[in-house]
């Protein structure tokens, strides 16, 4: 009986986040197809950054417009330090993401002060700070404009040359930190985040330590999306410090927000949506803030909850008729 | 256990508790009443953190308490519910008891992360635990419903065991049986004995008179946020000056 009280078997929980992850990797046994495997690629690295981005909006409340700021930390740093220092790059991934968290503490420390719309055009200044350090460096260690390249990912001298091998390497990640994420937010930690959500007043008066909570919020989820960050430098090669222009925060929290938030699936369902979408519309390009803000408008007006929520507001609609043909037994 | 100095707090040009001294005795349920905008809610405010008194102080267990955080005074033990309910709405009844537990588990940032043997044994007692406090309010069959779809009778209830599951030693209640129908509030009653029987205090603000006259050992009446009177039930009800201040107030 605990147990269903609990509600926390994580087989039951995984199985769809996992298979949809599985099904992406439909092009793996298509020969020759290197397009769509990229762009699989590119989701599971975009999942690891929204699930993050989730559990600073979802489950504890707090907006961010400057998440982009984090893939850059996590991109450059990664690229940076395997570059000039010529460390391991796993490990290089590691370190990149660990900065970028204590850099998001630093953040929260004043910014857990702030209310919501305060707390956005915060984070948007921060997003335009760490740009233009991007673009400014001291020394030029970022390259400034040219943008940076780095190496291809290898782990103990084994070359992920090709997207089909990095796929089973992206596969490994989202597995990891989703599993995380699913342990984190059951938890005293997880609870504490939904209650300052929930009422921050109250989360208060319960004993929990509001602002050391909302900076643990923070540096998780920056380090989640400066992981992702970090994965895509060593996908792709290359990266070019417009890709973390205000657009790319705008664009992780439209997946998060049409995909739903505060659950697992909900931000797997927005980024492979929104992703297929937009290489959809690739002709639209010089438009893309323009279907940003549609889909927002969508998910505000007309399916809030996003996706996930719409599926599940379906699918117990369904399971209520059965239960009530069945006579009712639905109900637990 | 927990004394009270000449605490003031001011909203701008309003005084909203003046100078009030009062002292709550351990094992005893005491009662504070007074008419609406008496200050009872601010002066809980000010036992609990939400504010700090622009003076006087507040001593708990010989500690001052005044200008602690919220989160800092449910630590040294003392607990409340609100008077416009304050739950966490979407989680469930389960979960907000298990969050009242807060200050209690153990587990950390990483053991929780990486949910470590120590980490699940814990959450295991835990929930054992919450749904006990359901049980001791009685609202176990709606562990696992959105706190916000209970009545409001019931949403007072789970309020009094989120608050109590931080195994406080003094509870403050803020008018728990408001909402709450005659049935409910016979169940309020015996509720408030089996809590005093936990070895719980109890400071009670509560308008309705037949409950408080029948089970608090002792009362303070707030006035304009003055203290008017104090003394047992029945010196209470015989006070010409509390007589006058309900029926003046109103
Ligand atoms: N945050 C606040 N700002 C300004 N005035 C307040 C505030 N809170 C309460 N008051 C005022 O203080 C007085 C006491 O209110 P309150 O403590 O809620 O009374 P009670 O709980 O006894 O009904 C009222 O006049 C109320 O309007
Ligand atoms: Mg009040």
């Amino acid at each position: 009986m605990q147990k269903s009280l609990a509600n926390n078997s994580l087989g039951k929980k995984l199985i769809a986040p996992i298979a949809i992850l599985l099904a992406l990797g439909m092009p793996l046994y298509v020969r020759g197809a290197e397009y769509p495997l990229m762009l699989a690629c590119i989701i599971q690295l975009y999942v690891v950054a929204v699930s993050g981005l989730d559990i600073l909006f979802g489950y504890c409340g707090q907006i961010s417009l400057g998440h982009a700021a984090f893939y850059a930390i996590g991109a450059y740093g990664s690229a940076i330090l395997h570059n000039n220092f010529g460390l391991p790059i796993l490990f290089t991934m590691f370190v990149a993401a660990t900065l970028a968290a204590l850099v998001g503490a630093v953040l929260a420390i004043p910014a857990s002060k702030l209310v919501f719309h305060f707390l956005s055009l915060a984070t948007v200044a921060f997003g335009e700070i760490v740009y233009q350090f991007i673009v400014h460096s001291p020394g030029g260690i970022t390259k400034d404009f040219n943008g940076i390249f780095s190496a291809r990912l290898s782990i103990f001298g084994f070359e992920f040359s090709t997207y089909r091998l990095w796929y089973y390497f992206g596969l490994a990640c989202v597995i990891v930190f989703l599993t995380a994420k699913y342990f984190l937010v059951h938890s005293k930690t997880g609870r504490a985040f939904t209650a300052i959500r929930e009422n921050s007043h109250a989360a208060n008066g319960m004993g929990i330590n509001v602002r050391k909570y909302k900076v643990m919020a923070f540096a998780t989820s920056a380090f989640y999306t400066a992981f992702a960050g970090a994965m895509y430098i060593h996908l792709v090669g290359y990266v070019h410090p417009d890709t973390f222009l205000r657009k790319q925060s705008v664009l992780f929290l439209t997946m998060l927000l049409f995909g739903g938030t505060g659950s697992l699936t909900g931000p797997i369902l927005g980024v492979i949506s929104v992703e297929l979408l937009i290489e959809s519309l690739r002709v639209l390009q010089d438009y893309q803030g323009f279907v940003y803000g549609i889909l927002l408008l969508i998910v505000i007006v007309a399916l809030p909850g996003g996706l996930f929520g719409g599926f599940k507001n379906v699918w117990n609609l369904l399971a209520g008729r059965l239960g009530k043909r069945r006579g009712g037994a639905g109900a637990c | 256990m927990l004394t009270t100095d000449k605490v003031t707090v001011k909203f701008g040009g309003l005084t909203a508790v003046n100078q009030v001294s009062v002292h709550v005795e351990a094992h005893r349920i005491t009662g504070l009443i007074g008419p609406n905008g008496a200050g009872k809610t601010t002066f809980f405010n000010c036992i609990s953190g939400v504010y700090r008194p622009n003076s006087g102080s507040v001593i708990f267990e010989g500690n001052h308490i005044e200008g602690k955080k919220p989160y800092q005074v449910n630590r040294a033990g003392i607990s409340r519910t609100y008077q416009i309910i304050n739950l966490f709405k979407k989680m469930n009844v389960l979960e907000n008891v298990l969050v009242g537990m807060h200050p209690r588990l153990k587990s950390g940032y990483l053991s929780d992360m990486f949910r470590t043997p120590s980490q699940r044994r814990e959450e295991k007692a835990a929930y054992e635990r919450a749904y006990e406090w359901l049980k001791f309010v009685d609202l176990q069959d709606h562990a696992l419903d959105p706190a916000g779809s209970l009545s409001y009778g019931k949403q007072r209830l789970l309020e009094i065991a989120r608050s109590l599951a931080s195994t406080p030693k003094l509870i403050l209640l803020d008018e728990p049986a408001a909402g709450m129908n005659s049935k409910e509030k016979e169940e309020l009653d015996e509720l408030l004995k089996r809590i005093l029987e936990l070895g719980v205090t109890v400071l009670m603000v509560e308008h309705d008179m037949k409950l408080v006259m029948g089970i608090c050992h002792y009362l303070n009446v707030l006035s304009e946020g003055k203290l008017l009177a104090k003394g047992t039930p029945s010196e209470i009800q015989n006070n010409p000056d509390v007589i006058q201040a309900y029926l003046g107030g109103e």
